[in-house]
């Protein structure tokens, strides 16, 4: 009863091609050290944006002086109408609360199917700024909220106002307005089905893309509602913000834990992702010979890695040391590449192998991605995929055996008996079902934890079929599993992740030592987020968006060039 | 209230995770009752009905009471379909694609409506498939269940019986599996009175528009279902707040 794959990627080439094992690649500190890239679906959505040129307006703009009110844009695509509401309110500087457990936010928002009528305004008015306390309908898509950052909203509306730009150290500092800690979608709170919406609406049938749209659209809010105030505050001496210092600023996003369940319960997806990325990465070595234009485009790329390096800007230790790291990597680079001009890219990669840290390989295979967007985006459409894990229950116990010693051997070699190898458990609080973790010897709530440590069950699973197989050695999964019910979770999950080319995340999540921060910004990676700012191991705050083209840049000439979005330098008046 | 599949889908899990159902287990039974919720056959009545008999972890396991050739007989000692009958629906294919064809008999399971999900899988497995139970008192009803190999949906037919007929077989299943190479069995309707067909279009229109519109849930069950899915949740601390990945 063995099921047809729906995860290969169809692509011929994954097969011939020579790409990275995923030994090497879904280690998690490997897979916490990747940056954004052409692949990430900021940038792909971007792309679509400005090559489908759709056209987005305020319908509606009704705001007070403070800039609190009720806003609507309609968004017209090439094929399908949205509409973005915004609703902005009066927010007490002490409630603002990164934490998913917060209540009250400065401006919530949700992205629709169609247009919106008063009524269903005024339904959206009374659920939206409840967020996870309200409730919603089919027609809307994602729901978000955002809260301004104490350190340069009111700094910046005060600048324009008196008909000055903002400090660019300041905002290279803080590179946003307005940082959102929360992006429904996925039929949350009653919202549509991910089905439904990749059925549906084509523009948005890649992963993640109508939530990067709310907060692609919260950004430009945000400049167009600082101008707006600064405006109405002193309409005879304020000024816009000066366009390309109005790109540099992005939106802030504050992660948690909640991220990281996801990774570990939607395997199928995130191997295809690191598979993606590979694939393009393997076609670029590949490729041969490599176009005068991109060997020396690479040095310039390298360059800006280093400023933008320069430009960020973290309190935490941990992750300074880590630009530090990458930055003498750069250098050293940049150094090694003036005594040894390149022919192919070969022998770059193996530079980086034997020199650069995790980071600073992973910062340069995205240059590598960077200077050839005819091998890579158009993996983008390839993103998406019907996740499912089948059981087969057809197969001889004696291969599933064999099937978790190749596959799960990282597993198997797990030694779960040493100190501090069990001691983490994750759970659901029952503050808003929030994902946290405890420490086994101090927290109550063992029992209830959340299946996530895989490696923990492979090796459970794997002794009761070396028990079973000792008196049945000629069974099927079938048999096995009527007397072994409580495997049922693992095997089909081992059966499914083996048709994956990259599979599990290869960890001991259970560890004491773990790191949740590898997993969040793994996702947050693909989700083409910048500057990781952790704020402890457990969150971070990062930039989305930064350096991306403005509404009023749509239907102008655009180069996709804003990957390491640089500071511009500030006009002396 | 209107609610989303993935919404449902996810509650559910919650639900049967909390009454201590096993990972493997709660996704298969959520799949179960989303799949007749979304397909407009009534999935969370049908839970509703029987959610003191689903949550059976103190009940006796399922037992394979016979084994032949072409049959296999289970009991299921009052258990839930939710609980019992993906695992026995699977050791019945492997059974049907190695011999051809089986017919299976289960007895004392409760939720049998549940089938038609596992039946769409079957289909997918590349076999056809008929269930039939009979339910209720004065007039006793038959389900009748039939789907093609490689079908996506069933053809679900409900008949009166003649009045005062015995019910042989309380809670019972009949079964029948079989390969392509292997006739279906005719439909044997006898004095039944048919009076409800659902057709593999239907069942497309009903998920279409669930998908466009929601499906539809009573408050007072959607405030039960979250009060039976807080047993997975764990007491909040300020030891555990500082451990949630905030500040």
């Amino acid at each position: 009863m063995s099921t047809p794959s729906v995860l290969e990627s169809g692509l011929p080439e994954a097969a011939s091609l020579s790409m990275r094992p995923a030994s090497l690649v879904m280690d998690l500190e490997r897979l916490g050290s990747l940056h954004q890239s052409r692949l990430s679906f900021m940038r792909s959505l971007v792309r679509r944006i400005m090559r489908e040129r759709w056209q987005i307006e305020p319908q509606r703009f009704d705001l007070d002086a403070d800039g609190y009110g009720t806003v609507i844009y309609r968004i017209r695509t090439r094929s399908d109408l949205f509409s973005f509401v915004l609703f902005s309110q009066y927010l007490a500087p002490e409630k603002r609360n990164d934490r998913v457990i917060a209540s009250e936010w400065d401006l919530t928002m949700a992205l629709c199917e169609g247009e919106v009528e008063d009524a269903y305004v005024d339904y959206l008015r009374r659920n939206v700024p409840l967020q996870e306390a309200g409730r919603l309908d089919a027609k809307v898509m994602v729901l978000s909220r955002a809260n301004r950052s104490v350190r340069n909203f009111d700094s910046v509306v005060d600048a324009l106002a008196h008909g000055r730009q903002p400090e660019i150290a300041q905002i290279a500092k803080v590179g946003y307005l307005y940082r959102t800690t929360a992006v429904y979608g996925s039929g949350k709170l009653g919202m549509a089905d991910w089905e439904k919406v990749s059925r549906k609406h084509p523009d948005f049938a890649r992963p993640f893309a109508a939530e990067m749209f709310t907060c692609f659209m919260l950004r430009n809010f945000s400049l167009q509602q600082a101008e707006f105030i600064a405006r109405r505050r002193s309409p005879a001496t304020a000024v816009a913000l000066e366009p390309r210092l109005k790109r540099y600023f992005g939106i802030g996003n504050s992660t948690g834990l909640g991220m990281a369940p996801y990774l570990i319960n939607h395997p199928q997806l995130i191997s295809r992702w690191v598979e993606m990325r590979e694939l393009a990465l393997a076609r670029i070595l590949a490729s041969a010979p490599v176009a005068a234009e991109r060997l020396e485009r690479l040095p310039q790329l390298v360059d800006r890695a280093i400023r933008h390096l320069e430009e960020n800007f973290t309190e935490d230790e941990w992750q300074t040391g880590n630009n530090q790291r990458v930055l003498a990597d750069l250098q050293a680079l940049h150094e090694h590449l003036d005594r040894h001009p390149l022919q192919s890219w070969q022998p770059l990669l193996e530079w980086a192998q034997r020199h650069a840290s995790l980071q600073g390989e992973e910062l340069i295979n995205c240059i590598l991605l960077e200077l050839h967007p005819d091998l890579v985006d158009e993996l983008e459409d390839r993103l998406a995929l019907p996740e499912q894990l089948e059981l087969d229950p057809e197969m001889p116990v004696i291969r599933l055996k064999a099937l978790i010693e190749t596959s799960y051997d990282w597993a198997l070699a797990i030694d779960f008996n040493a100190d501090g190898a069990q001691e983490t458990f994750w759970y659901r609080s029952e503050e808003k079902q929030e994902p946290r973790l405890g420490n086994c010897s101090l927290d109550e709530g063992r029992e209830k934890q959340m299946p996530l440590g895989i490696g923990y069950l492979v090796q459970q699973c794997y002794q009761r079929i070396t028990e079973y197989l000792a008196e049945h050695p000629q069974h099927k999964v079938a048999r096995f599993l009527l007397r072994h019910p409580e495997q049922r979770g693992i095997v089909r999950r081992i059966q499914g992740m083996a048709l994956t080319h990259y599979g599990e995340i290869r960890a001991n999540l259970l560890d004491r030592d773990v790191l949740p921060m590898h997993l969040l910004r793994c996702k947050l990676s693909f989700f083409g987020v910048s500057k990781f700012d952790p704020r402890s191991r457990l969150w971070v705050r990062n930039t989305m968006f930064q350096g991306a083209p403005l509404l009023e840049d749509i239907g102008h000439p655009f180069d996709d060039d804003w990957f390491l979005p640089l500071a511009p330098t500030q006009e002396k008046s | 209230m209107l609610i989303s599949a993935n919404e449902l889908t996810a509650l559910l899990k919650r639900v049967f995770e909390g009454m201590g159902y096993t990972p493997g287990h709660y996704e298969d039974a959520a799949a179960l009752v989303s799949w007749l919720q979304l397909h407009r056959e009534d999935g969370l009545g049908e839970l509703e009905r029987a959610l003191d008999l689903v949550a059976d972890r103190d009940r006796q396991a399922n037992e394979l009471v016979a084994e032949g050739p072409a049959t296999l007989i289970a009991e299921c000692h009052g258990r839930s379909a939710l609980n019992c009958l993906p695992i026995l629906l699977e050791l019945a294919c492997v059974q049907a694609l190695e011999q051809g064809s089986i017919r299976v008999e289960i007895q004392h399971c409760h939720n049998r409506k549940f089938i038609l999900k596992l039946l769409a899988d079957c289909a997918r497995q590349g076999l056809w498939a008929q269930a039939r139970w009979e339910n209720g008192h004065d007039p006793v009803r038959r389900h009748v269940a039939r789907i093609e190999a490689g079908a996506a949906y069933p053809t679900y037919r409900e008949y009166r019986l003649p009045d005062h007929l015995p019910q042989a077989n309380r809670q019972s299943l009949t079964l029948d599996l079989g390969t392509v190479a292997h006739p279906q069995p005719e439909l044997e309707v006898g004095a039944a009175r048919e009076e409800r067909c659902v057709t593999p279009a239907d069942f497309t229109l009903a998920r279409q528009q669930a998908l466009e519109n929601g499906t539809e849930i009573s408050p007072a069950l959607w405030q039960r279902l979250n009060q039976l899915a807080e047993a997975v949740l764990v007491e909040s601390s300020e030891r555990s707040r500082s451990c949630a990945g905030g500040r």
